[in-house]
């Protein structure tokens, strides 16, 4: 209610209220209350099993909230199907990759935006609009040029490296043109060299394009190079929420993550999987 | 009351065998990963060896059955084992190629050596009565008991035993369970013995309620199927009680049966229903998840070069021009191969383009072979509008088979897709609007202006253009913003509904458009033959042609056309090859096909890669490194050494996984 009363600036952007989601008996994020606004990058940090890839899912609709809402500049997501929330604006990356693998790089950048015009009309997924063709060959320079894998555009995509194949999804969902996306452990199988790249490249999309970016991390240093606001999640529950510095400062942090002073830890998240798998 | 008992007791005698079979299909699906679709076949197998001991060489029964049980059961199991192994890990269709493969070679071999009648085979169990209110057959009791017995037992095997409890982890995580100490292959080798053995079990008790027949006994695993999905896919003892339901309902639909004519055919479609209707009622999300799956990656659509593909494409034009005068009384085999092709088109464009699977086409074709016939000879509409409406009447069938592909993936759509061409099969083609009696409707050859109807050469150009109209527009449609969207969901539903796309429409056009073809396929077929029947059409024949296409490689087209010779032309040379002989030949291709696709070995590749040398702008080769200048890989200043699990191979990384 609030957001829609209060200024513009406030509505924008993704906001998540009271988020319950639950898998049987298992509440996996509860009571979860967040904000992604445009034009700046957003990081959900936490340990394993902590509710971060649940609560991208439900942002995604690759999951359903049992309670809560989650609404993206004023509209209501919280029943609508995946396909509705690319429509709004919303693109995500996958944890585990998911790219067209036998397709080559540049169709799979292309089908980014082409996905999104495809829409759920018959119509629209058989015949382009005037001019759609054109404006997804350019989307798909420019994210290729962005990403720096235009050189790899006539490749397959199951053909290449991790670090590779991360920086394709990266152009996908750059080619789609939305305003705000959903990162989930982009630097998961990336070495720390890939990682740095990766971050450096975040932050000028983010200059470049004046997009949001909400980024579900394991490693703080990325998070403390790239965020301008972070949210701590522990069991499910929002643990702690401030800038950068402060988390990595934060005593309740530190001890979420076992007490360890390395708080750059790197390792692969078993986090509860549902619908990704 | 006492009307309806002996039927009840007929019902659960024969439910009690659905329920066996059921239980052996379940236990090896669960243990394996494998769907069986030759667990029927296996059964057949076994009767007939009984057949063979019993009643031909005098051996006793009880021996006869120990033999068979040991033979087909456990010998089979055994080999089936090291065959599923390799097969676990492939994509549903190849599992299903796979398995029907066997069943084309048992049931070729059978029909082979013991003709396609129905041997009538005595009961080798007392078939004294004794009366609790209607009379009961002493082998009925028994069989109900054995069924109880080996049910019951396998459950408690399961849930109580070692063995058991290794059984059901085998599955679930084969390389965490050898870490227990136990052998994984071993446990899974015991799961096919005891999976076979009640397989043959089942079918050596059916045989004397059903007779020997190797089409009906095959057709066992359909009842299987139907209790297997009653208990999930997932439950013994709901799967045993699955069967003794769909006996007793389909003998009280008997009953029914022979008192109103309109239920023909339904009490032995009640299989298929429950198979459908539960199918679509849980969806994917209340079955067992399937190991994961390594898709086989597809032919990359690089052309060849023009003057290449123009020189073959003249080459090709004359010989089809010629080819009349070159082949004399054998041009209606060809005519029907360019029907074929059309089907296999349209086939092609499910299992190769998006990865689905119909195991239903025959019906398809069989609806707009139909729907030619009608609309040429009763509303009398020119010869083209009626093929091109034999396409349009079939593309409701095509939405309706949909249904499944939205709601199920892989091996669960495979079997809702097959349940459906039963249903098609056993109670729609007997109706009056599609043939009366089993009887062929007229198929009138097209009406050439200035020369009257289409002589054999002339019909023969006709279904060529006919062909070359339909490769066409496939052409257009895989170079389609359709096509693009339907690559990417036979990679990735999951990414392409992410990022907008309504995969359900998707979908929807995709089973319309080929059943748009399929039905025109139908007509063109129908047309060759001289008449529309049901002959031929078949679920077995729809299972064979998945079988066939899937080992004529990845290119559509292509694939298409070789598949449609190799069914048609090729035999019609080899003149002692009867279609017996073509089914063994078949089965064995499809089993050495999906092992070689299920082993990661891409052939078309291999010839590229060793053979044809590097001309072509190869998509397949090395990815170009990128410079240091570019900055990704090679930036200099690391802080950490990058750890070597990172520089992993592209073969690695093409599993899609980086977990």
């Amino acid at each position: 209610m609030t957001a829609r009363t209060t200024a513009r600036a406030e509505s924008a952007g993704l906001h998540i209220e009271n988020l319950v989601v639950r898998f049987g008996g298992v509440t996996a994020v509860n009571h979860l209350t967040m904000h992604a606004p445009i034009g700046s990058v957003t990081g959900l940090i936490g340990p394993n099993g902590a509710g971060k890839t649940t609560t991208f899912n439900a942002c995604s609709g690759a999951n359903s909230p049992s309670e809560g809402k989650i609404t993206f500049d004023g509209h209501d997501l919280s029943g609508a199907p995946a396909s509705a929330r690319a429509k709004f604006g919303i693109g995500r990356t996958f944890q585990r990759i998911e790219l067209y693998d036998s397709l080559t790089v540049a169709e799979n950048v292309a089908l980014g935006r082409e996905a999104r015009l495809a829409g759920v009309s018959p119509i629209t997924q058989l015949i382009p609009r005037r001019g759609e063709r054109a404006a997804i060959a350019k989307a798909t320079e420019e994210a290729m040029a962005q990403c720096g894998i235009t050189e790899v555009a006539k490749a397959r995509a199951g053909r290449l490296s991790t670090g590779q194949r991360r920086l394709v999804e990266l152009a996908r969902a750059l080619a789609g043109d939305f305003r705000l996306l959903l990162l989930d452990e982009p630097s998961s199988g990336l070495d720390a060299t890939e990682s740095d790249a990766f971050t450096t490249l975040l932050k000028s999309v983010v200059a470049e394009l004046g997009i949001g970016i909400l980024i579900v991390e394991h490693d703080m240093t990325v998070i403390s190079g790239l965020c301008d606001y972070a949210y701590v999640l522990d069991f499910g529950q929002l643990l702690f929420e401030g800038l950068p510095n402060d988390v990595l400062t934060s005593d309740l942090v530190r001890k979420a993550y076992l007490g360890t002073e390395d708080l750059g830890i790197h390792a692969p998240d078993d986090e509860i999987v549902e619908a990704n798998a | 009351m006492d009307v309806w008992l002996p039927f009840i007791v007929v019902g659960i005698t024969a439910g009690a065998v659905y329920g066996l079979a059921g239980v052996g299909l379940v236990l090896t699906y669960r243990t394996s990963g494998v769907f069986n679709f030759a667990h029927g076949a296996l059964a057949t197998a076994g009767a007939y060896l009984f057949f063979e001991l019993w009643v031909k060489n005098d051996v006793p029964w009880f021996l006869a059955a120990v033999i068979s049980v040991l033979i087909v059961g456990v010998l089979f199991g055994f080999v089936l084992e090291r065959v599923a192994r390799r097969l676990a890990k492939a994509a549903p269709s190849v599992i299903v190629v796979a398995t029907v493969g066997l069943l084309l070679i048992i049931q070729g071999i059978t029909s082979k050596r013991y003709g396609a009648e129905t041997i009538t085979i005595d009961s080798f169990l007392p078939t004294e009565t004794f009366e609790v209110s209607v009379n009961v057959g002493y082998n009925q009791l028994i069989i109900v008991l054995v069924g109880i017995v080996i049910a019951v037992g396998l459950g408690l095997l399961l849930s109580r035993t070692r063995i058991g409890i290794a059984m059901r982890g085998v599955v679930d995580d084969s390389d965490l369970m050898e870490l227990t100490g136990l052998d994984g292959a071993a446990v899974r080798r015991l799961a096919w013995m005891i999976g076979g053995s009640v397989a043959v079990i089942s079918g050596i008790l059916l045989a004397p309620i059903v007779g020997l027949d190797p089409i009906r006994l095959t057709y066992l695993v359909v009842q299987a199927f139907g209790a297997a999905a009653i208990g999930r896919f997932r439950s013994l003892p709901w799967t045993f009680v699955g069967g003794l339901i769909i006996g007793v309902v389909a003998a009280i639909g008997q009953k029914l049966e022979s008192e109103h004519t309109s239920l023909a055919g339904l009490p032995s479609s009640v299989p298929f229903f429950a198979l459908f209707g539960v199918l679509l009622l849980v969806g994917k999300r209340g079955l067992p998840t399937a190991a994961p799956v390594r898709r086989q990656q597809p032919e990359h659509f690089a052309p060849l070069p023009l003057p290449i593909r123009a020189g073959a494409g003249i080459a090709l034009g004359v010989v089809v021009i010629f080819l009349p005068n070159l082949v004399d009384a054998r041009l209606a085999v060809y005519t029907s191969a360019c029907g074929l092709a059309i089907m296999f088109l349209s086939l092609s464009l499910l299992v190769k383009m998006s990865a689905q699977v119909s195991l239903c086409h025959a019906a398809f074709v069989a609806v707009g072979a139909v729907a030619f016939s009608r609309l040429s000879t009763e509303a009398n509409l020119p010869w083209f509008l009626a093929l091109l409406g034999a396409g349009l009447i079939t593309v409701p069938l095509g939405l309706i088979v949909a249904l499944p592909a939205v709601r199920l993936a892989g091996i669960y759509l495979a079997l809702a897709t097959f349940a459906f061409g039963l249903l098609m099969e056993n109670l729609i083609y007997r109706k009056s609007f599609m043939f009366p009696q089993g009887g062929t409707r007229d198929a009138p050859r097209p009406d050439i202006p200035g020369v009257g109807l289409a002589n054999d050469k002339q019909y023969f150009y006709v279904a060529v253009a006919i062909l070359a109209a339909v490769i066409v527009l496939v052409l257009i449609l895989q170079r389609s913003r359709l096509g693009r969207l339907l690559r990417a969901l036979a990679d990735s539903p999951l990414a392409l509904s992410t990022y907008g796309t309504g995969t359900t429409t998707t979908l929807m056009l995709l089973f319309a458009i080929s059943a748009f073809f399929a039905g025109i396929a139908g007509g063109v077929i129908a047309v060759g033959n001289g008449a529309a029947g049901p002959g031929g059409l078949g679920s077995l024949q729809s299972l064979l042609w998945v079988a066939v296409i899937a080992i004529t490689g990845m290119n559509l087209v292509r694939s298409s056309i070789l598949a449609a010779l190799a069914l048609v032309v090729l035999p019609s040379y080899l003149a002692d090859l009867d279609a017996d002989y073509q089914a063994i030949g078949f089965g064995v291709l499809a089993i050495l096909a999906s092992l070689i696709t299920a082993s990661g070995f891409d052939p078309v590749t291999w010839i590229k890669d060793n053979l044809a040398g590097s001309s072509r702008v190869g998509t397949k080769g090395p990815i170009p490194q990128r410079g240091a200048d570019a900055g990704w890989r090679r930036a200099s200043s690391s802080r950490k050494a990058p750890a070597p699990a990172r520089e992993e191979a592209p073969e690695l990384a093409m599993s899609g996984g980086d977990r």
